[in-house]
């Protein structure tokens, strides 16, 4: 009988039962987007950098881990300095560029030799390295996505490249440019973001870092390996506070419109609270009463949230292809979760407040 | 005959502002089981202010209220629920169907609240068929009459078998002819189930049905010709003073 109740005092205020699950959608896909665009770029992002096949990124002192993006601050001099280190094989010296015009996108500015010692080079598609200061090395999903091929020109920062080849995607950025020419749009000259570092043993990871550390104490030294993981948001406090924010107002959306939504319903609804009251009906029926509509309304917010988060996931990646919204279940669960405590939160006072009010008075409601 | 409401020095006060208004001024009565009493008086008397009490509504301010032998005075809100529940059954002049229901829900609705099993099935169908409203329940309030409406808020109010039914100006909102069906079937409960009923009306015509009539007047009783009471009417008109 409950059941029937609610949803036809949700069905005889279909504007507001509209507007209300919609508000709780919006929550809902507000959380699962933003934080699955966080997590989709720094994990894929994490996993380039990975896939690079480096053992260690060495960066500057203070650096931060997102995006590995920072100032072209190291002399490159450091380089043979680092090479000199036991157990070190080959350091490759990378300039990273940042263009934000289509998406987010790092280029790296690399000397192929070097880049290729370390990494063991590219599985090339279409092409090869630049043999001019204007070309750049596209990967596949950039190529796909922009409809480019070797030959074509693109226009990256404002300046015009000719794509020279085309390579697997994986492997640190999607864009490559020659280092010279990375100096010189960052006017960095003779200076390099980050080296990545390959070893004779990737098993002596921690011993050589130990032995680094000596040497550069106030640089920021990181193994390579599950490097993806650390760039999960959860190990960034940076992202957390930014994902707890983005929840937080997600959170207050759907406090304050059930909050709305269930005030007015009850204030609409006082003569049938009086009459509920007149008829036996208990502050605990009437509390369970407006609760049990709020969840509905939470419910089936959430799903549609759930729904909409999938399909604007879509639309990103459509537009953006090289963009990725990582929605995880652990998320979806959190993001219902929250939902559900701000319908609860909502509908707090005025569950209390209908259940409160006198019969006599809430019969006599016109 | 079992004294199924009881009130003695009966009084209420409500406060208007800063001016306190007393709405009874110690009212003395006593309804047995069995019994259709009109509770009859020009507006302001007093007389819905005493159904909300008879009816565990409210509490008094002093005097006693015994509802089957349970004075309600001292109980807490969740005890009068339970007598509401239980004891008592309301009809109203708007009839008060909750919209968004058909007829049908509405009577489950209380049903749902009484916590009632399939124990008064027969009596609710007997009630639906004596009430003439049997094809009427997959119907919501807005497509019913208003003499179908008050039709289902009196199934609505009986549907549990409450030990009183309480109906204020039930007609209050009817024409003649609805409002003729709508006491005859007041009527027709009582003697059929033995339903005891008090109806509180400022219409004299509807004295007519009933078999008791109480008039009140500036919070007071002046008149009951009550047919077991061996008191007078003029002992009645004296407040403080029990039945």
């Amino acid at each position: 009988m409950n059941k029937k109740m609610i949803m036809a005092g949700l069905a005889a205020r279909p504007v507001r039962t509209t507007v209300s699950i919609l508000a709780v959608a919006l929550e809902v896909t507000l959380i699962l987007v933003v934080v699955g665009l966080t997590a989709g770029i720094s994990y894929e992002t994490g996993k380039r950098t990975e896939g690079v096949g480096a053992d260690i990124m060495f960066q500057p002192p203070n650096s931060s881990l997102i995006l590995a993006i920072n100032n072209s601050t190291m002399p490159m001099a450091l380089e043979n300095k680092i090479k000199e280190i036991e157990g070190v094989k080959a350091v490759a010296p990378v300039q990273t560029l940042v263009n934000s015009s289509s998406g987010l996108e790092i280029i790296y500015g690399v000397d192929p030799q070097k880049f290729d010692a370390v990494t063991g080079g590219f599985i090339w598609h279409k092409g090869g390295y630049f043999k001019a200061t204007d070309d750049i090395v596209v990967d596949d999903v950039y190529a796909l996505a922009k409809k480019v091929t070797v030959g074509d020109q693109v226009e990256v920062l404002n300046h015009k490249f000719k794509v020279s080849g085309i390579i697997e995607h994986g492997k640190g950025a999607r864009l490559f440019i020659s280092q010279q020419t990375a100096q010189e749009m960052t006017g960095m000259v003779s200076r390099a973001s980050m080296f990545y570092v390959k070893l004779n043993d990737p098993n002596q990871v921690t011993a050589v870092i130990e032995r680094m550390e000596k040497v550069f104490p106030t640089y920021g030294l990181r193994p390579l390996k599950e490097y993806a993981k650390l760039m999960m948001s959860t190990s960034m406090p940076a992202l957390d506070a930014f994902i707890e924010t983005v929840v937080f107002v997600a959170i207050c959306i759907g406090v304050l419109v059930i909050f709305l939504s269930m005030y007015t319903t009850i204030t609409e609804r006082t003569r049938e609270i009086g009459i509920l009251r007149s008829l036996g009906g208990s502050k605990r029926f009437i509390i369970g009463m407006i609760f049990q509509e709020s969840a509905v309304i939470c419910l089936i917010g959430i799903v549609i949230g759930v729904g909409s988060s999938f399909l604007i996931a879509r639309l990103v990646q459509f537009v953006f292809p090289t963009l990725i919204v990582m929605i995880t279940t652990d998320w979806i669960l959190k993001a219902s979760f929250f939902a559900l405590v701000s319908g609860v939160i909502g509908s707090l006072y005025p569950s209390m407040k209908a259940a409160a009010q006198d019969p006599v008075e809430a019969l006599a409601y016109e | 005959m079992k004294n199924l409401l009881e009130t003695i020095d009966l009084r209420k006060t409500y406060k208007i502002g800063k001016i306190e208004v007393e709405a009874l001024q110690g009212v003395n009565l006593r309804i047995r089981e069995g019994e259709l009493v009109a509770i009859m008086g020009p507006s302001g008397c007093g007389k819905s202010t005493l159904m909300h009490l008879l009816g565990a509504m409210a509490r008094p301010s002093s005097g006693k209220v015994l509802i089957d032998g349970h004075e309600i005075a001292g109980m807490s809100d969740s005890e009068l629920t339970e007598v509401r529940r239980n004891k008592i059954g309301f009809v109203f002049q708007k009839f008060n169907l909750l919209p968004t229901l058909t007829a049908g829900d509405n009577i489950a609705v209380a049903r749902h609240i009484h916590g009632s099993g399939r124990e008064h099935d027969q009596h609710l169908k007997e009630i639906l068929q004596l009430l003439m409203i049997e094809d009427k329940m997959g119907r919501k309030p807005s497509e019913l009459s208003g003499g179908e409406q008050q039709r289902v808020a009196i199934a609505r109010s009986v549907a549990n078998r409450p030990a009183i039914l309480l109906a204020d100006e039930p007609t209050g909102s009817l024409d003649t002819k609805n409002s003729e069906i709508v006491l005859n079937m007041f009527r027709e409960l009582n003697r059929r189930f033995r339903q005891t009923i008090i109806l509180v009306t400022h219409n004299p015509e509807l004295v007519v049905y009933t078999d008791r009539l109480i008039e009140m007047r500036d919070g007071v009783i002046v008149s009951d010709n009550d047919p077991f009471s061996e008191d007078t009417e003029s002992e009645l008109a004296q407040p403080a003073r029990s039945v």
